[in-house]
């Protein structure tokens, strides 16, 4: 079932959370809403679900109007970031809950509840948990359980708030890689809301990214991240510690894939880590660094250096850094592979923090 | 708590506090309750049987014990709704009404008698409008149960506030996206999380009730058979002199509250095992 917001604001107070959001989800799809804390991308979640009503604007459900529809009529699965398992109930029956609280006229028999949670908690290889209570349950288990809820009453949009923010980083990568595959399976729409850009950029089809109740951006993962449409999805999207220090004017003189237009104090230029170049000796539109420290994380080597009193941060390859064999203090030339330049500081750029 | 092979504990102090605890507890509450019993002994079974059971005694258990069970649960009922308001709902002045539950615990309860028995009284601010519909409270059994409301509220408010702060508001929002109604939501999902500590507010209500004399002589015109209350009874006994006899109802009294304690307690332990039934190694919270 295909989504459309129409025109949807909102304010709490003098806040205001969202301001004139359009958006067309498509049937099938796996949406991401990624943007920092505070962008107003749970609260955009929350209007579509039903749990929150827009100042104006309309949401609208496979072409129909649903915007004045109650949460409990609009057959939308929810999953929250803290799970919201019923604690009193095992979890056989926190996940027939849906089923049982239905009008008496079009409620399953018992025989078909059964079968069909028993059927869900197949689908989260989490039968063999149907008799435990949820405080027995692991963090991954209980968001799988609470997933499992969600799709009891076969919800024709699936809507996720940060829904693993709260597991640690081994069983969120296995999780979002899992819901990415039930995804598939399932064929209903999808919404899901993190400020993790590594999980939207994985698990979406589309990306919808966000900054202070304005939508900046909405495509594929790779065109947000190759084709940034602002100064602020280029900074959300990558490492923002590394990308604040690149926030530099020098850049726009000299790297030569830049507009003389741009070519004025105003002008920003952005470079990833991992699109400079570091060599032994000057060569042609390269800037002169000293490297100041020199990190190994994982497969990459990260390489801090200084270049007049700005901080740079690159990233290389091993091979790469073994071959430079780079040390404290060294004087080296940077070259940027690949530069963009946004000519717009009308909206100053400030430090959102990475979020993670 | 990890706990040394060799036996000693990794918390000092234990053999202290619990012998203080133990030497307390008895000097409060265990050497009374055996002197009481000790002095009921005086009497013959069938002389404690014969006090214990005369019409003026009966009558007062049912008086006690009624409007405390009437009391408790009119407690329960809106001592729910004010302790859920008062956790859920911002509202101006919710400060001052939280701490308007406490009254009835600060109050002299023989203030609060007076003031209630002025208020429903034929000619007082309330009793002028109750007595020509008919309803007469003070000085009747109705009185009692007013009294004794009035001075259990706290005890559910105060139980519940803690527990109802501990559900999730998403919790609600869960059932409802799950297309449960608000009563299905209430019944389903609240009442359940909410009824083990429900209970213990009743329960202390009710225990509270039972025991009250101050609050309620003032209102309940304290005629014997109708409208007088076992502790009352005691009371009159004594100023007789009759101090076996006034020990025997004692007896009964403590053997009544404690058979429903044990009960209610029994009663709780059954519904907090039913909520987190073996979860005492998963954690609980966030």
């Amino acid at each position: 079932m295909s989504i459309e917001i129409r025109a949807i604001g909102k304010r709490f107070g003098s806040f205001v959370a969202l301001e004139d959001i359009n958006l067309h989800i498509p049937s099938g799809e796996l949406v991401a809403l990624l943007g920092p804390s505070g962008c107003g991308k749970t609260t955009l979640l929350r209007i579509i679900a039903g749990m929150e009503s827009a100042d104006h604007g309309q949401v609208l459900f496979g072409g129909e109007e649903a915007t004045h529809l109650p949460a409990r009529d609009r057959k939308v699965g929810f999953v929250f970031q803290h799970y919201a398992l019923f604690r009193h109930m095992s979890v056989f029956e926190n996940v027939a809950f849906g089923l049982r609280v239905k009008p008496r006229r079009v409620r399953p028999t018992e025989a078909e509840i059964r079968r069909r949670v028993m059927e869900l908690l197949d689908l989260v290889q989490l039968d063999w948990l149907a008799d435990r209570y949820p405080s027995q349950l692991s963090g991954g288990q209980r968001q799988r359980i609470a997933l499992a809820r969600a799709l009891a009453v076969e919800p024709r949009v699936l809507l996720l708030d940060e829904p693993f923010g709260a597991l640690d980083t081994r069983v969120r990568k296995e999780l979002r890689r899992w819901l990415r595959r039930l995804h598939d399976e399932m064929h209903i729409s999808s919404v899901f809301v993190t400020h993790d850009q590594e999980e939207a950029l994985e698990v979406a089809d589309r990306v919808v990214v966000m900054n202070r109740g304005r939508i900046e951006q909405i495509g594929s993962p790779d065109e947000v991240y190759s084709a940034p449409a602002s100064p602020f999805v280029y900074q959300f999207l990558g490492n923002v510690n590394v990308f604040h220090s690149r926030v530099h004017g020098a850049w726009a003189e000299i790297g030569r894939e830049s507009p003389a237009a741009y070519a004025s104090a105003e002008a920003m230029a952005f470079v990833r880590p991992h699109d400079i170049d570091i060599e032994r000796q000057p060569v042609v539109g390269s800037l002169e660094a000293r490297v100041q420290d020199v990190h190994l994380i994982g497969p990459l080597v990260r390489v801090e250096l200084a270049h007049a009193t700005e901080l740079i941060e690159v990233e290389l390859t091993r091979e790469r850094a073994a071959l430079l064999s780079l040390v404290r203090g060294q004087q080296v030339w940077l070259k940027p592979r690949q530069v963009r330049v946004f000519a717009l500081p009308e909206t100053t750029l400030e430090d959102e923090g990475s979020g993670i | 708590m990890p706990r040394p092979a060799s036996g000693r504990r990794l918390l000092p102090g234990f053999g202290l506090s619990l012998g203080c605890t133990l030497v307390y507890l008895s000097l409060l509450i265990l050497l009374p309750l055996a002197g009481l019993a000790f002095k009921a002994s005086e009497l013959s079974l069938a002389q404690w049987w014969a006090i214990a059971t005369s019409e003026r005694a009966l009558a007062s258990y049912r008086v006690t014990f009624g409007a405390s069970l009437l009391a408790a649960m009119i407690n329960a009922f809106f001592g729910l709704i004010v302790a859920w308001i008062l956790v859920r709902y911002p509202f101006p002045g919710k400060r001052v009404v939280d701490s308007l539950v406490d009254l009835p615990f600060a109050l002299p309860t023989a203030v609060a008698g007076i003031t209630l028995a002025t208020l429903y009284a034929g000619n007082g601010w309330i009793g002028r409008h109750l007595e020509p519909l008919g309803v007469k409270v003070a000085f009747t059994p109705l009185g009692i149960v007013v009294a004794l409301t009035f001075i259990g509220l706290p005890f559910v408010v105060r139980t519940l506030q803690p527990v109802i702060e501990d559900i999730e508001p998403e919790i609600e929002e869960a059932a409802a996206m799950l297309g449960a109604s608000r009563w299905q939501t209430f019944t389903r999902v609240l009442l359940p999380a909410l009824f083990p500590a429900l209970l213990t507010g009743f329960t202390l209500a009710f225990s509270r009730s039972i025991g009250e004399y101050g609050s309620v002589i003032f209102i309940a015109g304290n005629l014997p058979l109708i409208s007088e209350i076992t502790p009352l009874l005691i009371i009159a006994k004594l100023e007789q002199y009759d101090v076996v006899g006034a020990t025997a109802l004692a007896v009964v009294m403590l053997i009544i509250s404690f058979v429903m304690l044990l009960a209610v307690n029994a009663l709780q332990w059954w519904a907090a095992s039913r909520l987190h039934r073996r979860s005492g190694s998963a954690d609980e919270r966030r």
